[in-house]
């Protein structure tokens, strides 16, 4: 297994969509020490009595979307490359147990999605704090690091998450258009279904959809997503949880049955 | 030492490879041929553990290849040369597979160095032409050391210098007692590099034979300025004999040696006493019956 994980991490880093995607992530931070420095802007061209009316949506967590946008994709592309090139029967020729090629495979994507997701978000409200300062504009949290550290933890974990969702859908469908085309569906067009689904069925599902976990996991609610916000710590990481186990085992079943 | 036993391999109604038994044996190149769609690379991935076979097996040293813990220490195998990912540059396609079998990384460059890939070692593959691929899939085929190896087609799009090295190359790991599997389509190639032949044809084993009886001796060919009379006396000593379109005579049943003998007796010039055998492609064709596989 170490020989496998070894072996995935050295493909993943000469992988040209991780550069590029690791990239991204630079530019999105870079983004939001821009947004954050247009915001310090606008609040100092407010009279002192109508700063209040500014509100700016939580930097942090705007980066820690994109990077969960991002490294989805990568989860994808660190598998929809090899079928696409045939490389995936150079692999299991190189390592024909393919149950230990996908858990080495899900354990690198998962740790590279965790710790960029977490410095992306910690880059984020670092530049956030050095460009805001003392100001105090809506949205954005002036509370220490250690006070918002709960919330960056579980927003690092959705992205792995995500990023885990996007290499099974692409093992199960073995395109990337197909897998990119699934997680959409699943993260963007499912929650809004669910909004016009009768009260109080919305909310209830709505609550373990993919994208209200993390609010909930880390115990400061959704207030701006369509999710509910119903479960409680343990349960939304156990259906965090569920996100990743149950695509995992079909995507273990199909390569195990299928012909490479 | 390959076994395929009794393998059948089905894409839907496809059946790709037919009831199929054959070995492949160590010391020796065997060539696998047969017509497009025959089955051979079916059969090689069912070998590899690639593809799950429909019914019966292969197993390669006694074992089925993915129970192997380093597979790539045991067998090398070249399939596809396409099937590399075109950002990674030779060095880091070959060390993530030599970290995976446990390969020191010495090895992969002295092995990038053997296909004289050595300049190109830190490019992109993307960049690389056909050949350049083939060397580079042989690399990783030879990257562990393997007693067994499959190619399949491995020498598709590389220069005469590139086939020349292939051929030696295989007859050398032969010789030191390997098993070598490989496909081709190039008869000539073939009849240079293989001394063992397994033909099929829609997924079924047409021949499995040495490859010198395939081009054994068929006739000889003889010209003389006295053409009837040294028929005549063919003839008579017992030798079938016919006139050829150049003016000359193919003989059979007899060998150069009683040809020669004879004329000498009757005091017949001769011109030319050349033994032909069947060339493999001329046999190939004789046995696949010259269409397509199916
Ligand atoms: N993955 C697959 N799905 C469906 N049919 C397949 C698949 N792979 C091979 N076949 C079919 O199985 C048959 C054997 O194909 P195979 O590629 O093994 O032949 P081959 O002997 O290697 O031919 P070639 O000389 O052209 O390389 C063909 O009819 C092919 O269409
Ligand atoms: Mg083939």
């Amino acid at each position: 297994m170490i020989d496998a994980l070894a072996a995935e991490w050295l493909k993943l880093r000469t992988l040209r969509s991780t550069c590029v995607v690791l990239g991204v992530i630079g530019v999105v931070v870079a983004l939001m020490a821009l947004l954050a420095w247009y915001a310090v802007r606008l609040w100092e061209g407010l009279p002192p009595g109508q700063r209040d009316r500014l509100e700016v949506s939580s930097l942090p967590e705007l980066a820690n979307w994109l990077a969960s946008l991002s490294l989805a994709v990568l989860g994808v592309l660190a598998c929809s490359g090899e079928y696409a090139t045939g490389m995936i029967r150079t692999t299991f020729t190189v390592l024909p147990s393919r149950g230990r090629v996908l858990a080495a495979k899900a354990g690198v994507v998962a740790v590279v999605a965790f710790c960029t997701g977490l410095a992306a978000v910690l880059a984020t409200w670092a530049a956030g704090r050095l460009i805001i300062g003392d100001r105090v504009i809506r949205g954005q949290s002036a509370e220490a690091l250690s006070r918002q550290m709960p919330l960056f933890l579980a927003l690092s974990l959705s992205v792995a998450m995500f990023a885990l969702l996007g290499l099974c859908l692409a093992v199960i469908t073995r395109s990337a258009v197909a897998a990119i085309a699934a997680l959409v569906a699943v993260w963007y067009v499912l929650p809004i279904i669910v909004n016009n689904v009768p009260a109080p069925w919305n909310e209830r599902i709505g609550s373990v959809l993919p994208g209200a976990l993390a609010g909930q996991l880390a115990g400061t609610g959704n207030p701006q997503s369509l999710g509910g916000e119903l479960l409680s710590p343990l349960a939304a990481l156990a259906v965090m949880v569920a996100w990743v186990a149950v695509p995992y085992a079909l995507a273990a079943v199909l390569l195990a049955r299928r012909d490479a | 030492m390959i076994e395929v036993r009794e393998l059948t391999k089905r894409f839907g109604r496809t059946v790709a490879v037919d009831g199929l038994t054959f070995h492949v044996k160590p010391g020796r190149v065997t060539g696998f041929l047969g017509p497009n769609g025959a089955g051979k690379s079916t059969t090689m991935r069912v070998v590899l553990g690639l593809d799950r076979p429909s019914s019966g097996e292969a197993l390669v040293g006694g074992r089925r290849y993915d129970r192997m813990r380093h597979p790539m220490r045991e067998v090398g195998a070249l399939l596809d040369a396409g099937a590399v990912q075109g950002g990674r540059t030779p060095l880091a396609h070959l060390s993530w597979m030599a970290r995976a079998n446990r390969i020191g990384r010495d090895r992969v460059v002295s092995m990038i160095e053997q296909v004289g890939l050595a300049g190109v070692a830190r490019k992109r593959v993307a960049g690389f032409s056909l050949g350049m691929r083939q060397r580079l899939g042989i690399a990783a085929a030879l990257l562990g050391d393997p007693a067994v190896l499959l190619l399949d087609e491995p020498v598709n799009g590389l220069d005469p210098d590139g086939v020349r090295w292939i051929r030696e190359l295989l007859r050398g790991l032969a010789a030191e007692g390997r098993t070598v599997l490989l496909s081709s389509h190039l008869m000539s190639e073939m009849e240079l590099t293989a001394d063992h032949l397994v033909i099929i044809g829609r997924g079924r084993l047409i021949a499995d034979t040495p490859m010198r009886e395939l081009t054994a001796v068929r006739d000889v060919l003889v010209r003389s300025s006295r053409a009837d009379d040294l028929a005549a006396a063919l003839s008579a000593a017992g030798g079938t004999v016919a006139a050829e379109d150049g003016g000359g005579l193919s003989v059979r049943g007899l060998d150069p040696k009683e040809i020669g003998e004879l004329a000498a007796r009757h005091a017949i010039p001769l011109h030319e006493v050349t033994p032909r055998g069947a060339s493999l492609e001329e046999t190939y064709m004789r046995l696949t019956g010259g269409g397509a596989g199916r």
